[in-house]
């Protein structure tokens, strides 16, 4: 039984339709990426998770039940709007929000000291959080969403506005959630984060869901159409191998498009008859670009 | 229920830390303090320990300088001291020069009128305005007249004196129900009480309102509310929210009416209030039962009006004036109450005793100073307590909604929208 699964919800805001018919499931210890340009309905749809607002049509399963009150004890929530109380001493609202969800305040206590100590700021406990500069207030937010132990953590944007050593910080505790068995739902628009945590992803343009499965599979949905190319000796007549589409010559080699994987072949062995080749290498599409493909194409 | 608890403890356990709060419950406890000593202090600066020097020039009129003295002589053995020093001089050119050395307070002199049988006193002083020297020397002169004139009559000492005691009128209110009406001082006191029941309504209800309002609309716009909402219901958010500040409020005031009070009972206090015609044990606790309930439902009523509004307002600085129209509503209720304190039977009061903003004023100012028949307060209560249920159960909708909606400030028909949109 998959801690979450959502069937084919929608909902309406008056005559506009903010989240069309979406369907996904996570399972448990997995991380799962909802992607899609700003208002495509992913803020609507983690609200409809979270149960803020009731789907017009559709389910929402918690490990196949339905959204009750109780279940928000195991829900954690990292908005993408970041804000706590700023004139509150960090331990009074980080316990206050995890006894909101039901947390004996003891265990909160200590799970505090824990998180604080993971990420080197035992110290913070007792200041407010206006004094904490913004990435270590971020820090402060991400605690106030998994400090209660929850099953299922929505996180929107959830490394947005941090420095690159807190963004492996965060991602690397991420992992960790998610390896003891948190089901987390991911959204960015960092692509390469994604890439990194993510199995599977729904993007999600203008309330549609327009592309979803495992991120293995819609690559190769994707003709890998890119080549590089590299060797010590100039190379000739590039442009002219049946199925290159451009050829363009950078300061370490070349950049070729392709119209498909086998004229890649043909690229390689007009380069080897000129001399050896050092590097030849037929790219994947990135998922920024399959992103921009997929979101692009449909704003004509 | 317990997530309620949570919110309340959370929010009195901010309010009661922080500076704001301790600051403003000192400075009031203070004003109370002084106001609480104020009747006292009246007494003791009106009365004046020190006579007023006031001089004359000898040998005008000596026989009724001498009737005027001997009056202020009188004077000192009742009350210990006279109001006046007379001090005779030469001419009035040095009498002048005393009073702008200071050496006196001023001065009078005489003109003769032949018509009212008695001259015209003239007070000299620095300053003409509210002198109670001249009143004082007045009342005397008034005295002197009237026994200088008696005298010539021939009037026996018993018929002069019977003469010269006024007559005595005291009030008594007519009661409807059984047993005495109110006495004057009882209903001296009962003002007095409404007053301060009136002005604490007022008070409390401006205060935690704008607090409750203020909060919310803090935690909105730090987006701290997002992760709230996910928490807990925004029922018991809302509820306890103004639970929590409705206890903080109480304590204050009961500091504040405690501080008052233990001021009022001080020994030199209880004479002053004596003397004013006030007396505490008059109070009807009848009426306390009445103000206490009626303080409770007017409080929530105000208090979740302003939680509703403040949550539909994303920036602080949006909050004043969007909470407006509320402070209006409570601004009209005090001042017809004030109003009210003098005409407490007028149509006007009476109609708005039982509409639900104005009733929690005007009902408790009806029942400390006329006497409503108790189906009257009961059924302006029955409409308080209804409609607070029902502002109750609207602004939760409203609190609902409000709380998910960011940027401008909706209209009602936008509100509207998202509350179906949401299935609130």
């Amino acid at each position: 039984m998959n801690p979450l699964k959502v069937e084919s919800i929608v909902k309406h805001y008056g005559d506009y339709t903010a989240v069309n018919r979406l369907s996904f499931e996570v399972a448990e210890g997995e991380i799962y990426g909802l992607l899609g340009a700003n208002g495509a309905g992913k803020t609507t749809t983690m609200r409809m998770v979270l149960g803020l607002i009731m789907p017009d049509e559709g389910n929402i399963r918690y490990y196949g039940k339905p959204y009750s009150r109780e279940q928000l004890s195991m829900l954690g929530y990292l908005p993408e709007e970041r804000g706590m109380y700023p004139k509150v001493k960090v331990s009074d609202q980080i316990l206050y929000l995890a006894e909101l969800r039901g947390m004996p305040r003891k265990r909160a206590e200590a799970n505090l000291r824990n998180w604080l100590d993971k990420f080197g700021v035992p110290e913070y406990y007792d200041k407010k959080m206006e004094e904490l500069s913004k990435g270590n207030q971020q820090k402060i937010q991400f605690i106030a969403a998994i400090i209660h132990e929850p099953k299922i953590v929505i996180m929107d944007e959830a490394f947005s506005g941090l420095d690159p050593v807190n963004v492996e910080l965060l991602k690397k505790t991420v992992k960790e959630l998610r390896d003891n068995g948190t089901s987390i739902v991911f959204s960015t628009h960092r692509m390469e984060h994604v890439e990194e945590l993510c199995r599977q992803i729904t993007i999600m343009h203008r309330s549609n869901p327009v592309l979803q499965g495992s991120i293995r599979e819609i690559k190769k949905k994707f003709p890998q159409e890119r080549v590089l190319l590299s060797a010590d000796q100039p190379i000739r007549g590039l442009e002219s191998v049946p199925g290159v589409l451009s050829a363009v010559e950078h300061e370490h080699g070349w950049e070729l498009k392709v119209r498909e994987p086998e004229a890649a072949q043909a690229v390689l062995r007009h380069a080897l008859a000129q001399g050896p080749v050092r590097r030849f290498e037929l790219m994947e599409p990135t998922l920024n670009e399959i992103f921009i493909k997929t979101v692009g194409e449909r704003h004509e | 229920m317990n997530k309620l608890g949570t919110v309340i403890s959370f929010t009195m356990r901010n309010k009661m830390r922080s500076k704001a709060f301790l600051i403003t419950t000192v400075i009031l406890v203070l004003l109370v303090v002084i106001a609480g000593n104020l009747p006292y202090l009246i007494n003791k600066l009106g009365g004046g320990d020190s006579a007023s020097d006031v001089g004359y020039v000898s040998g005008s009129y000596p026989e009724i300088v001498q009737q005027l003295q001997a009056l202020y002589a009188q004077q000192e053995k009742q009350q210990g001291h006279p109001d006046v020093n007379l001090q005779s001089s030469a001419d009035e050119g040095q009498l002048r020069q005393m009073v702008a050395d200071k050496t006196l307070d001023g001065y009078i002199t005489f003109t003769e009128n032949e018509a009212a049988g008695f001259p015209n006193v003239i007070y000299h002083s620095r300053n003409a305005l509210g002198s109670s020297t001249s009143s004082s020397i007045q009342t005397m002169l008034q005295q002197v007249k009237t026994n200088l004139l008696v005298k010539d009559a021939g009037l026996s000492e018993q018929q002069i004196r019977s003469l010269m005691t006024p007559v005595e009128v005291s009030t008594e209110q007519v009661s409807l129900g059984e047993g005495s009406g109110k006495t004057a001082a009882e209903q001296g006191t009962a003002i007095g009480l409404t007053y301060v029941i009136v002005i604490l309504l007022f008070m409390s209800v401006m205060i935690s309102g704008q607090l409750i309002a203020t909060e919310i609309t803090a935690e909105k716009s730090s987006r701290v509310m997002e992760i709230i909402v996910t928490s807990v219901s925004p029922l018991a958010q809302m509820f306890g929210k103004v639970i929590g500040t409705f206890i903080v409020a109480i304590l204050q005031i009961a500091v504040i009416v405690g501080a008052l009070a233990a001021n009022l009972s001080l020994p030199h206090n209880a004479d002053a209030l004596q003397s004013f015609g006030v007396r505490l044990d008059s109070i009807d606790p009848s009426l306390i039962v009445i103000a206490v309930v009626f303080f409770l439902a007017g409080f929530f009523l105000y208090a979740m009006l302003f939680a509703a509004v403040g949550s539909i307002v994303s920036r602080t600085e949006d909050l004043g004036q969007a909470v407006m129209p509320i402070t209006m509503l409570t601004l009209i209720g005090f001042y017809i109450a004030m109003f009210g304190l003098t005409h407490p039977e007028s149509a006007l009061i009476v109609v708005c005793s039982y509409i639900p903003f104005f009733s929690p004023f005007l009902m408790v100012l009806r029942a400390g100073l006329s006497e409503p028949a108790w189906w009257e307060i009961v059924l302006s209560f029955g409409i308080l307590l209804a409609s607070t249920l029902l502002l109750g159960w609207l602004s939760a909708k409203i609190y609902r909604t409000g709380v998910l909606m960011y940027g401008k400030r909706p209209s009602v028909n936008e509100l509207i929208k998202a509350m179906k949109a949401y299935k609130v």
